[in-house]
């Protein structure tokens, strides 16, 4: 399908129907959207497929109950995805299972494929002090680097005003310099 | 001035951050056989909604009793075969 057929409202009202092609439209559009993020958020391949399936299956269960009242249909899914991933997180803490803190690697978007899988020891660094910080810090950069959100976008999703975003993303900063320097971690300008 | 100065250095050090932020949280590409289990995992009935069909007593009732009344209807059967072959034998 051409994406100037695509037509968001058409294809959720078929869906919320129980057109299953409908929903493999909506599928086809947000599947990488939700594994990125839940591939960041969970640090390992497996889970993030597993939750990645789970998120939505969820949705095609409860798409009747989804009613556009101005939150996006992404906002819904994301918010489908974060409930999951914070199920995800509080099992693994009650099970008392080793932290996963290096995240594999996968192939990126827009860059030279030999330059895709190196990362470097900062980018490392940085990745393990990402996650470590609360989820919604965590929700929060996902969105803003690896989705290219806006702040209001970002807003939708996590339920806050545009300007708690901005607050909360600068705050954000400054804990994670306040880190970098607690580790004495310089990074270089690039 | 040396606040301005603290200040310029402060917002310096943010935007090389933001710059590495942007650099380690790139968009990935998941693997074709991933997103093609994906899309064969969607069709499937969710993990939910098995545990509901066997939280839901009156369907558990419904196909135990099936399975019971199955296997009674079976055990007869095989009992009045056995019985009409042991009198045409003796």
């Amino acid at each position: 399908m051409l994406e100037s057929d695509y037509n968001e409202e058409d294809v959720l009202l078929h869906a919320s129907q129980g057109d299953r092609d409908a929903f493999g439209q909506l599928y086809a559009r947000y599947v990488e959207r939700i594994f990125n993020y839940v591939y960041y958020r969970t640090g390992n391949v497996h889970d993030a497929e597993d939750l990645t399936a789970r998120v939505f299956q969820r949705a095609m269960n409860h798409i009747k109950n989804y009613t556009d009242r101005g939150v996006p249909f992404s906002a819904w899914l994301y918010r489908i995805a974060h409930n999951l991933v914070a199920n995800w997180h509080r099992d693994r803490s009650r099970k008392q299972e080793i932290p996963l803190d290096d995240l594999p690697m996968l192939p990126t978007k827009g860059d030279h494929p030999e330059r895709n899988l190196v990362r470097s020891q900062e980018q490392d660094a940085l990745l393990r002090m990402i996650r470590k910080l609360p989820g919604e810090r965590q929700n929060l950069l996902i969105l803003k680097f690896v989705e290219n959100m806006s702040n209001a976008e970002i807003g939708s999703i996590m339920g806050r005003s545009e300007g708690a975003v901005k607050s909360l993303y600068h705050r954000t900063l400054l804990a994670l310099r306040d880190q970098l320097e607690d580790q004495n971690l310089n990074l270089e300008g690039e | 001035m040396t606040k301005r100065k603290m200040t310029s250095t402060s917002a310096e050090e943010l935007d090389i951050l933001e710059a590495h932020l942007a650099g380690t949280l790139k968009t990935v590409t998941p693997p074709k056989d991933i997103i093609q289990r994906l899309s064969e995992r969607i069709h499937m009935p969710d993990r939910e909604e098995i545990t509901l069909r066997l939280t839901d007593w009156r369907r558990l009732f419904f196909v135990f009793g099936g399975v019971l009344s199955g296997m009674l209807v079976l055990i007869t059967v095989a009992r009045t075969l056995y019985y009409f072959a042991g009198r045409r034998d003796g």
